[in-house]
């Protein structure tokens, strides 16, 4: 087989279709990263951008792509100037060795990073620290989190609570645009995940390229294009380590959407490009002009039709396994859910959004 | 340990609510489930007083608690709505034909007038002419889009106001999936509506929308409703059938994630620069159509033309065929209709290779159903091929999608819509009168019920027959296990309290 760029012998078959060689592989994935920024146009010169890495495999990747773009010569020269951040999720080994090679790896690269602990969530104060550091763990409450909530909402608070890291972390820096290194199949997953726990209407801010909520900090994606197989090629060809995922024990919805969507690819390889697609497509049904946003992830919590939805069908259902066969039928939903001693949906479009209600009602204690 | 209902009422709790997760006794069950019914009714405003309303019924568990739950409100709340069934006939011999038959029967029970209208009368084919002409893929094209039209025409015969649907919470959050999965944005965008038509259109309604499908299973099992629940014989799609597995794979770890995802359905919607297809009528049938001509008359015309393929696929390739056609009128016609069908397997097996590949798929599953020992004793896995290709909203195509193996007997039939509803049972059912002190005991004695129950009519299920042999000691040690023979399910925790 030969490349479909140019003549030379072919090394890698994406999607079981398209056959290249590792130069123009490369060169590939490189012109998608700066594409998807170029067609945004939301960056300026000499930008300060904080770029964010994480535990999975792509963050390295999104670090050769930074690297090499940056030190590019001529009209081609990403013009930002970049701050890199790593957070620590867990106090586990893996982690810790995790962190240790994305050091190295930026050391290797001339690079300074700032690694932080999620704990620091917690902490009132500035959290910038020393560049290239690892920090001491000085809380143990999001492990004990992990231990005592479902696997589905703990996953789903850790990526609020990274969420919530960078923009303050940015906001430190002084940076306004933030880079993470989510792939076009992660962002797939994401959003299958997002509609099973109710953030249907996040989709545009949580799986799109850019992540608005915030007024002032945008949050960019400049990876959508990118699929995890691709990933794999990348650090394979570029011989760049790759990191070792400590796999979560607990089963949650999330771990399910990934092996169905990994299923899926094997038979329907177009299935998560489409679903990102469609993505792009959706929007919410809020209310523009007066707006009031999740104290927890920062979404639109005020909607502008009064029609029945899931929220008041659940309340009612609840409602009626608490009244006795023929007693009471009245078709009202309690006026001041707030006021239930133990309500379906704790503070429900007051300062929550419907996702971040439901995660409260299990773990209150830990917000 | 009995447990005590969660109302207070009193009385011992009979089941645990897979949609709260409360244990209700029946008469609290009965009267919750309504009366949420009733509750979707009033705030969605569903109908008008002194309408004429067409409950659309196919004689399957929906349809039929649908009718009933319709007309027990209609009298307690005083609706003053007037009920009519209306079913359709595709023709399909050895599914149908019995399923009508049960309709006939709860109209007869229910006093309600009935009205059915047949593929036949309506398209001059049965669906059993229709997949001798096309073969066992893509048949369920047809039936959908046929019956959607064919309850549109049904209810303007009937002059009712809007149509009643049994389309249950389960189908809706599939539908959500599937429409993501598929990259559908017009249909995403109105599958979660509780009642759907435009102007000029008949709207229809969804009551049972926030109804859980287990519910709705034990609802009818308890009331002792009769209904059929055979699946239809002609061979499914794949599709569907990923959005249902999903959906059941979810369900088992949060069994909230269904109304979540509905109300995912609900607050999203599409940014308003994607441009989406527009409704208007067909110029051929003047029935509703996103076309110039309705999928219905360009499937009609494939059929009477001898090019079946002819509505498969998209609407330009269509035209293309049919240009085609008219030119090769002057040749042999035979010929000309052998060369354009061959010619459109030739192009669908070509474009990038995709087609083909979802072609060899289903040819796989299609052979792994036939073996029918291996598929009867596992719902599971049954369900995951359930599958629509087209007519997503249009509930009642579900029942033609699925397997084949009900075909031969209907002893099987009568076995498989038992265990159905047992297997809800024996998760969620918690037994009336118990005299033993642990709940683990408690577990396996409506676990032995459900063995019982189904060995008695059950042949070829081998899993039942284990556990019959079984003594209770071992199925005290192997909980677990008992489990998932009997349900299918891991969770057999959930019984126990």
């Amino acid at each position: 087989m030969i490349c479909r760029k140019c003549d030379a012998p072919a090394t890698i078959l994406i999607r079981k279709e398209y056959w290249y060689c590792n130069t123009c592989f490369i060169t590939n994935t490189n012109h998608k990263f700066r594409a998807c920024l170029g067609r945004s146009k939301t960056l300026s010169p000499n930008e300060k951008v904080l770029i964010c890495l994480s535990d999975s495999t792509s963050s390295m990747v999104l670090l050769d792509l930074v690297q090499n773009s940056i030190s590019l010569n001529g009209t081609k020269k990403l013009r930002v100037i970049p701050f890199f951040l790593h957070i620590i999720e867990t106090a586990t080994e893996d982690s810790i060795r995790t962190a240790k090679l994305i050091i190295e790896q930026c050391n290797k690269y001339n690079l300074d990073i700032y690694i932080v602990d999620i704990n620091e969530y917690y902490s009132t104060n500035n959290i910038l620290p020393d560049i290239n550091v690892l920090p001491q763990t000085k809380s143990e409450t999001l492990n004990n989190m992990r231990m005592n909530v479902s696997a589905t909402i703990y996953d789903d608070v850790i990526v609020k609570i990274k969420r919530t890291l960078f923009l303050r972390i940015a906001s430190e820096l002084s940076c306004k645009i933030i880079f993470t290194a989510e792939t076009t199949t992660q962002l797939a997953k994401r959003l299958l995940t997002n509609l099973a726990i109710g953030r249907g209407s996040q989709v545009e801010n949580d799986i799109g390229f850019a992540d608005q909520r915030d007024k002032s900090i945008k949050i960019l994606r400049p990876m959508k294009d990118i699929s995890n197989e691709e990933i794999e090629y990348f650090l394979k060809v570029k011989q760049i380590s790759k990191i070792q995922n400590s796999s979560n024990t607990k089963i949650g919805l999330q771990s399910v959407v990934d092996n169905f969507v990994l299923d899926l690819q094997k038979n329907y390889p177009a299935t998560v490009s489409t679903v990102c697609k469609t993505a792009d497509k959706l929007g919410s049904a809020e209310n523009t002009t007066e707006t009031q946003n999740c104290t927890l992830c920062q979404s639109n919590i005020t909607f502008k039709s009064s029609k029945l939805t899931a929220v008041e069908a659940t309340i009612f259902s609840r409602q009626m396994c608490t009244n006795k066969a023929g007693v009471n039928d009245k078709i009202e939903v309690m006026q001041s859910i707030t006021e239930d001693k133990n309500p379906m949906f704790p503070s429900i479009y007051k300062t929550l959004c419907y996702g971040c209600s439901r995660n409260f009602s299990e773990l209150d204690s830990y917000l | 340990m009995p447990v005590p209902c969660a109302t207070g009422c009193g009385r011992n709790a009979s089941l645990k609510r897979p949609k709260t997760g409360d244990a209700l006794c029946k008469e609290c069950f009965f009267w919750a489930f309504e009366t949420e019914i009733h509750f979707t009714i009033t705030r969605g405003e569903l109908f008008n007083r002194g309408d004429s309303v067409a409950v659309a019924a196919s004689g399957g568990k929906d349809s039929t608690v649908l009718a009933h739950v319709l007309k027990t409100l209609n009298e307690r709340y005083n609706y003053g709505l007037n009920l009519i069934l209306l079913s359709i006939d595709e023709g399909i011999t050895g599914y149908r034909d019995d399923s009508l038959e049960t309709v006939m029967q709860n109209s007869a029970d229910y006093v309600m007038p009935l009205k059915i209208l047949s593929y036949k009368d309506l398209y001059g084919w049965t669906m059993d002419e229709i997949v001798a002409q096309i073969g066992r893929k893509n048949n369920c094209t047809f039936c959908g889009v046929f019956r959607r039209q064919a309850l549109d025409r049904g209810a303007a015969l009937l002059n009712v106001k809007c149509i009643a649907t049994g389309h249950n919470a389960d189908d809706i959050a599939e539908t959500v999936l599937m429409n993501v999965l598929r990259g559908d944005i017009a249909r995403l965008k109105r599958c979660t509506a509780i009642s759907t038509g435009s102007e000029g259109t008949i709207p229809r309604v969804k009551p049972l929308k926030y109804s859980y499908e287990k519910e709705i299973v034990m609802y009818a099992h308890y009331k002792k409703l009769v209904y059929f629940s055979t699946e239809c014989v002609f061979a499914p799609n794949a599709y569907r059938g990923h959005a249902r597995a999903l959906l059941k794979d979810l369900e088992k770890i949060r069994p909230t994630c269904i109304m979540d995802i509905i109300y995912s359905g609900e607050t999203m919607s599409v940014k308003e620069e994607v441009t989406l297809p527009t409704q208007r009528t067909c110029s051929r049938c003047n029935f509703v159509s996103s076309q110039e001509v309705c999928k219905a008359c360009v499937l009609l015309e494939g059929l009477n033309k001898g090019l079946p393929k002819l509505g498969i696929g998209k609407s330009s390739k269509a035209k293309r065929m049919l240009e085609e056609y008219n030119a090769k009128q002057n040749d042999s016609l035979q010929e000309a209709i052998s060369e354009i069908n061959d010619e459109f397997k030739k192009n669908n097996c070509i474009s990038k290779g995709k087609v083909c590949k979802s072609n060899c798929k289903s040819k796989e599953n299609k052979h792994s159903t036939t073996d029918l020992n291996t598929v009867d004793a596992n719902t599971n896995s049954c369900e995951q091929v359930h599958s629509n290709e087209v007519t997503d909203d249009n509930k009642e195509t579900k029942c033609c999608n699925k397997k084949q193996y009900c075909t031969n007997k209907k002893t099987n039939e009568t076995n498989e819509s038992n265990s159905k509803a047992e297997k809800l049972l024996a998760e969620y059912g918690i037994p009336e009168s118990s005299d033993k002190p642990n709940s683990i005991e408690e577990t396996n004695s409506s676990q032995d019920k459900v063995c019982e129950i189904d060995v008695s009519n059950s042949v070829d299920n081998e899993e039942f027959d284990v556990d019959l042999h079984t003594n209770d000691e071992v199925i005290l040690k192997e909980e677990d296990n008992t489990c998932a023979g009997a349900c299918g399910k891991v969770d057999s925790l959930h019984i126990g309290f």
